[in-house]
């Protein structure tokens, strides 16, 4: 186990390298670059630059360089210094834009992780033991909406429903007096009010694929051989579902952990441009719009840095709970 | 051998034994209710948007002012207590005194009569031979407005229909493609192995990290603004179906390497079979039910794809329109409450995408046909 | 029967499952039974319902799968009860699994959980059906395993599944099956998914932990060399139905029914000719969904009448004592037979 654990974090380095680098090479891509979209931006207000002034100002950011001798530059302070390029828009340093909003938006994805799954896997267990049920229908069907429904769009119908029925459309993550007086007592329900659509929104896409896939994957080891020999030997009902059935049925659930990590990150940036939330999605869609492009791709680096070490994760728990991944790895 | 022997006295059994896997899964397939709905569902859809120029009463450019924000139109049978068949009445519009907003009301001395077949704007029909007919407009001077109208006054209706000529085909565009790299990608990888496998998986390792929304809109936000339409729809086709071939890359690889045990390859191999025949002629086939399944479950994902980026102005861009480009407008609260037509176009990006994905779980199940 | 102590009775079980192209019955009416100590082979193709009768028994076959009939079992606690009138989820039937009747199925690599020790598998019936005291039941367990002969059972205990050889696998298996005791052993095809030589010392293994735990065997199996070395009596299955009953001489010396005719004819004899061919069965067996009418043999028989067999379906004919046979030929050949039922 442990050198299995050894192993995989040694990988861990090799792919944050290459993320770094599909990251930067993604972000270069959009032609011109900062100076360009500055430029054009000044000009439109009536200042006027001359071809001198522009090589200086590309020359002041780096931007004279080809795109590996940037992504070098980039790295080597990263790793050195811990500095991850300067933001052109904020005119600040990237870390410092981003850590405004890491923390918030680290912990409403865990909050919808967490939630997702309390919800999810007795849904999805109540949904495989009750085939066919009634119960299991509506969970199905809403399942399916839930998969069906984009994120950014579910956000648009619960904002417009709030606001039909209560003339609060519950836009963005704090209410003005938190804003004015800071998170207290007072306003919490407020907040947790504001975290209602946030939740909804981002979490069901992910809720309703980890009910299907329990259900799923609860359905199939009811069907396996070790459960009839089980039952074969006077096991109850309970046990099996529960020390057989569950325990397996969680392999797939820890496994796409990382995908999950994902999938919210996804919805929550389009969601928050959406509902106005002060989390990074909207950050990454200025920088990119901007062509700040050290803003954007240490905010994209950080989110795929984050799903490689939920993957990191979720493979050592795997290792963990499935003894057949132990064994494997040990025999190598 | 024993089949072989009974196969002149055909009976029901052999037929359930010795009916080729497309038929079971057919068979299958039809049993799934929800997925046969679907089924009619998109071909309706798509029907609707093969022939979007000729069902459309407008076209993209046409532009009204005196119509701007107008609601949808009625569509009335009887004036006055007097049958003259389905007709319109007249736009009025007015600024409410205080919000300084239009008040579209009917004038009811107006009457436009709703005809078929009508000449209208001009257009390619499926893009071959110039046409003007229309499927149903109204008489000169009036207008037709079953969904309302948008801020510049154009026929949401018409637009909506057009651009699902977008909508609807990215997706296959975006199949067609993942379907391509997945297979090459994927069967170099599993088929060669070693250092070329390890590097492959890595790369996709890595594509598959960042989460696809962020990664669409970089990609996207890459597309230099003033390309024509032709090209920007290629290129949104291609970042939309990162979502699906990677994955695609990694059933295929696992496909060939456990497929690449099974003794009917290694039979294959020693009788001096070419590795590209092998492929084409052995591997791919044994695991198609799986691809198509897995193709059909990403299509949601691209059409969910296309309209988040043209929803955030790093698609589609006008003229061209897409349902996610229509959907921009209803980015505001305070435009849907006022205006709540524009939120129309959200419930056929939802069909769409349902009826994806019961078709996809149909097929899933039906790939399956002896469980 | 003979004075001896019947442990359980089958009487006309019938099994349907209910399948989307309509319901098949599987088994047709099915009675047998079993006395103290003594070991009943059940013969037949694959397919023609020996494991749901199985299954059936220990009320554990598919939500899918609906019974009729009667099963009659001498359990410890209430004496002769039928089975089948236990619900299949309920604290008596369980009491009667494992403990009373265990089962051993054919293939040990699917039997046990990947994810737990053969040692915590094999614990749970002793916990169940024995003792709640761990040191205890760890103890029985350990020694049931070495009672098996697993080597290093200790060591063994702490290992999963996929540490086990095939071999090794059912050896644990017959150990879990084996650890309460049980008075009635099922055990379905036991050494189909092993290799020769390991099929003997199973075999071997079996006979010898009945005779040490004085427990009756249900030896369900399609391979007629095993039943010989097996079996005091064998049923020969076809179809959801038992054509013939007997015990080894008769079945194996004086085989009545063209069905187990045909069986034996195919098994192979050292000593045979070279020139000659093994015997084969005609045809295939028929899909018991659409079954013609009469006697489900009749395709494939040597012996049919035409006009009689696929007309009506044979009666079960008592030949001698304990030899029964279902077949039209047969009855008309032997008048001296009584039809029972």
């Amino acid at each position: 186990m442990g050198n299995y654990v050894f192993k995989r974090v040694l990988m861990f380095v090799p792919t944050v390298l290459l993320l770094s680098i599909a990251v930067f090479f993604i972000i270069q891509l959009p032609p011109g670059d900062y100076v360009t979209s500055y430029v054009s931006r000044m000009s439109a207000e009536g200042e006027v630059f001359t071809s001198e002034d522009i090589d200086n100002l590309r020359e002041q950011y780096g931007l004279d360089m080809p795109w590996y001798y940037q992504y070098g530059k980039w790295m080597k302070k990263i790793i050195t210094e811990g500095d991850f390029g300067y933001s052109f828009s904020y005119n600040r340093p990237v870390w410092s834009v981003i850590m405004d909003r890491l923390p918030l938006t680290v912990a409403i994805t865990l909050i919808i992780m967490l939630f997702s799954y309390f919800v999810s896997i007795p849904i999805g267990i109540y949904s495989a033991l009750n085939q066919y049920s009634v119960g299991d229908f509506v969970f199905t069907t809403i399942g399916f909406l839930g998969v069906g429904t984009p994120n950014f769009l579910l956000a648009i119908i619960l904002m417009f429903a709030s606001f039909t029925l209560t003339g609060d459309p519950l836009i963005g993550l704090f209410s003005e007096d938190i804003l004015r007086e800071g998170l207290n007592f007072s306003n919490l329900g407020g907040f947790l009010k504001h975290l209602i659509i946030p939740i909804v929104v981002i979490g069901t896409g992910n809720t309703c694929g980890i009910i299907r896939t329990v259900r799923a994957q609860m359905l199939d080891e009811v069907t396996q051989q070790y459960v009839l020999t089980a039952r074969a030997k006077g096991v109850s009902e309970r046990v099996i579902t529960y020390k057989y059935c569950l325990r397996a049925a969680m392999n797939p659930v820890v496994s796409g952990l990382a995908g999950s990590l994902s999938s919210l990150f996804s919805g929550s940036t389009i969601s928050a441009i959406v509902m106005n939330m002060a989390i990074l999605g909207p950050v990454l869609y200025e920088a990119l719009k901007n062509q700040d492009m050290y803003l954007a791709g240490t905010i994209l680096l950080t989110q795929g840095f984050l799903v490689v070490l939920g993957t990191l994760l979720s493979d050592i728990a795997l290792a963990w709970l499935d003894p057949r991944i132990r064994y494997a790895e040990r025999s190598y | 051998m024993v089949l072989h022997k009974r196969k002149n006295k055909k009976n029901k059994d052999d037929e359930y034994y010795l009916a080729s896997q497309w038929t079971l899964m057919g068979r299958k397939f039809k049993k799934h209710k929800l997925a046969m709905v679907s089924l009619w569902v998109l071909g309706i859809l798509y029907f609707v948007a093969l022939f979007g120029n000729f069902i459309a009463p407008s076209d993209l450019v046409a532009y009204n002012s005196k119509i701007m924000n107008a609601p949808p139109t009625k569509i009335h049978m009887y004036h006055e207590g007097k049958y003259i068949g389905p007709f319109v009445y007249g736009i009025d519009m007015e600024r409410d005194p205080v919000t300084k907003r239009k008040v579209y009301s009917e004038n009811m001395d107006e009457i436009y009569k709703i005809q078929w077949f009508t000449h209208g704007c001009e257009y390619k029909f499926l893009g071959l031979f110039k046409s003007d007919l229309h499927l149903f407009g109204v008489e000169e001077g009036g207008a037709i407005l079953l969904m309302g109208a948008d801020s510049m006054g154009r026929d949401l209706f018409s637009r909506m229909i057009l651009g699902s000529q977008v909508s609807l085909t990215v997706p296959f565009a975006g199949t067609i493609i993942s379907f391509v790299l997945g297979i090459i990608i994927g069967g170099i990888s599993g088929y060669f192995g070693g250092v070329i496998d390890t590097a492959i998986q890595r790369i996709i390792e890595v594509l598959s990290s960042i989460p696809s929304i962020p990664l669409w809109m970089a990609l996207s936000a890459s597309i230099p603004p003033d390309i024509p339409v032709v090209r920007m729809y290629l290129y949104i086709t291609i970042i939309v179906s990162f979502i699906s071939w990677t994955g695609l890359a990694r059933i295929v690889r696992g496909k060939f390497i456990s497929l690449r045990k099974e003794d009917y390859v290694m039979a294959a191999k020693i009788s001096g079979v070419s590795n590209f025949k092998i492929i084409t002629k052995h591997l791919v086939p044994g695991f198609m039910s799986y691809l198509i399944v897995s193709l059909t479950l990403g299509i949601p994902g691209m059409i969910i794809g296309e309209t988040s980026m043209s929803f955030l102005g790093l698609g589609i861009r006008s003229p061209a329109t897409s349902w996610g480009v229509l959907l921009q407008e209803a980015q505001e609260i305070t435009s849907i409450a006022t205006y709540p037509w524009r939120l129309i176009p959200l419930f056929a990006v939802i069909l769409t995408v349902l009826a994806f994905n019961f078709i996809g779980d149909g097929l899933r199940d039906a790939a399956d046909p002896y469980k | 029967m003979d004075g001896k102590e019947t442990i359980i009775s089958v009487k006309n079980l019938k099994i349907n499952i209910a399948l989307d192209e309509g319901t098949l019955t599987a088994v047709r009416g099915v009675s047998f039974s079993i006395d103290k100590g003594e070991t009943l082979g059940l013969v037949g193709e694959s397919g023609c319902g020996k494991s749901l009768t199985c299954k059936a028994i220990l009320g554990i076959n598919d939500k899918k799968c609906s019974t009729e009939g009667e099963i009659f079992f001498d359990t410890d606690a209430e004496g002769e009860v039928d089975l089948l009138k236990l619900p299949p989820k309920g604290e008596q039937i369980r009491d009667v699994r494992g403990k009373q009747i265990s089962m051993i199925f054919q293939e040990p690599m699917v039997c046990f959980s990947p994810m737990y020790t053969i040692g915590n598998q094999i614990n749970e019936s002793t916990r169940l059906h024995i003792t709640k005291d761990k040191k205890k039941a760890k103890a029985i367990s350990l020694d049931m395993m070495k009672k098996v002969g697993i080597a290093n059972a200790e060591k063994r205990y702490d290992q999963y599944p996929h540490e086990f050889s095939g071999g090794m696998l059912q050896r644990a298996l017959i150990a879990m099956a084996l650890v309460c005791k049980p008075k009635l052993l099922i055990a379905d095809e036991p050494t189909t998914a092993l290799d020769v030589t390991i099929q003997a010392q199973i075999l071997e293994l079996i006979k010898e932990l009945q005779k040490d735990l004085q427990m009756s065997v249900l030896f369900v199996t399609h391979d007629l060399g095993t039943v010989a070395k097996m079996c005091d009596r064998v049923a020969v299955m076809y179809l959801g139905k038992i054509i013939e009953t007997g015990s080894v001489e008769q079945i194996y010396h004086d085989p009545k029914h063209p069905y187990t005719k045909g069986l034996l004819g195919s098994v192979h004899k050292i000593g045979t000719k070279k020139q000659e061919r093994l015997f084969s069965i005609e045809g295939t067996v028929p899909l018991a969904m659409n079954l013609p009418s009469g006697c489900s043999f009749y395709d494939r028989c040597k012996d049919r009448i035409e006009g009689v067999c696929n007309v009506k379906e044979p009666e079960v004919l008592a030949i001698e004592s304990n030899h029964t046979v279902s077949c039209h030929a047969v009855s008309r050949t032997i008048k001296g037979g009584s039809s029972i039922e």
